[in-house]
């Protein structure tokens, strides 16, 4: 580096370059990695110094007002993509699934202070598909099994039975986990499948009794939802 | 999923989470980081009200990219101690929300020489900082640390060490570069 260019490493980290200056050196610093690994290594020593300032107390008025700047949006656009499937499904999918995370996290927390024996490895809020209301959630086990507490009271006409599915991969394709008729908490027990993965689809049909024809889905999807792995 | 709020290495673990827009994350780091830099900023811009306002602003620019931290160039901590110190001489150099030309400037200036001096005797007797600050003579470190620690041009480093402005330019100038040249 150049002598002249160490000077000004040194007032650009202690900011008393002018502006102009400031303006030209933060572009030649942005194309130079020297330049910018010089500057990143002073401030690193020098903020030493500030690291001596006594913490202010801070009130809770400062954190309302930062909050009431954060628009919905920059959230809902940098939510993490799902690895899996994404890509192909329709745009409500997007949507449903910013909710899933919400509501996911929320849910977590209301479970915290109850003493869970095992833990679900994915936990999938699913979502009515009309409203985008939350319809059921499932918790998904490494056993193959899951939990299912429904949070509606879903009608199920005479002849007609509720069925629970996932989709393990696109290959594999819809796998049937089981029936019920009486919208109450239920553990299921499905086939032996790869163990549940973030971004995995779960949904609920309504299908005729005792269950669909076909072994896929025939009747219309009352909720769905991807699953996540509790923090 | 609790964890002591008072680990430095929180910033690193959160700031991968706000970029994904999580807001309990951002709400954490708050929770770590603002007092620190509200009185990082208040050292610069005197008033809290201020102070306050420089962190708010660095906090929403976080959240919109905490995606941009790059951990290869430093910590986190650092990180938002930059962005920190950039938003208070900002608004220190922007000037028009500010007055220093009433009485209390004089006032505001003693002051500055105080902090400046309190950051260096706090600094850790073996710190490299502090050794290399040590081998400059007492009114080149004195120059130094006004400007950094209190954010002051070189105009007002000047005024407040009744030095002229060409001395104190030439000062740090050369300060600067036998910093570096200590500290590598």
């Amino acid at each position: 580096m150049m002598p002249e260019q160490t000077e000004q490493v040194g007032l650009y980290v202690l900011g008393t370059m002018e502006d102009a200056d400031r303006a030209d050196f933060g572009r030649a610093m942005r194309a130079d990695p020297a330049l910018q690994a010089a500057v990143d290594r002073l401030a690193a020593h020098l903020q030493h110094l500030d690291d001596t300032a006594a913490p202010a107390p801070v009130n809770s008025a400062l954190w309302q007002t930062i909050e009431s700047k954060l628009d919905g949006a920059s959230a809902s656009e940098n939510v993490v993509a799902f690895p899996t499937h994404r890509r192909a499904l329709p745009q409500w999918y997007g949507i449903a699934a910013s909710a899933v995370i919400a509501l996911g996290i929320g849910y977590l927390a209301g479970s915290m202070t109850t003493t869970a024996p095992r833990e679900p490895l994915m936990i999938a809020v699913l979502l009515n598909e009309g409203d985008a209301q939350p319809g059921a959630i499932v918790e998904a086990f490494a056993d193959d099994s899951i939990r299912l507490v429904p949070l509606e009271d879903f009608a199920v006409p005479e002849g007609r039975i509720l069925q629970v599915w996932t989709l393990p991969d696109a290959g594999t394709g819809p796998v049937s986990l089981g029936t019920f008729s009486d919208p109450h908490t239920i553990n299921l027990t499905g086939p032996e499948l790869p163990e549940p993965a973030s971004g995995q689809l779960y949904e609920i049909t309504l299908e005729p009794a005792p269950g669909s024809p076909t072994g896929r889905p025939t009747g219309p999807i009352l909720v769905k939802g991807f699953a996540r792995p509790p923090v | 999923m609790l964890r002591l709020m008072s680990d430095p290495h929180d910033a690193e673990l959160l700031l991968p989470r706000i970029a994904k827009g999580e807001r309990s994350a951002l709400a954490g780091l708050f929770q770590v980081e603002s007092g620190r830099l509200v009185a990082v900023a208040q050292r610069i811009l005197r008033r809290r009200d201020l102070a306050e306002e420089a962190v708010q602003e660095v906090f929403v620019a976080v959240w919109h990219r905490a995606g941009q931290f790059d951990p290869l160039r430093g910590s986190a901590r650092g990180w938002l101690t930059t962005m920190t110190r950039n938003r208070a001489i900002n608004m220190l150099r922007d000037g028009s929300r500010m007055d220093y030309h009433d009485s209390t400037t004089l006032a505001d200036m003693g002051d500055r020489a105080v902090d400046a001096q309190e950051a260096f005797d706090a600094l850790a007797e073996r710190d490299a900082l502090r050794i290399c600050l040590e081998q400059l003579d007492e009114p080149r470190r004195r120059a130094v640390l006004l400007c950094y620690v209190t954010g002051l041009s070189h105009g007002e480093a000047a005024a407040t060490m009744q030095a002229p402005l060409g001395t104190i330019k030439a000062w740090i100038r050369r300060s600067v570069v036998s910093l570096q040249e200590c500290l590598s």
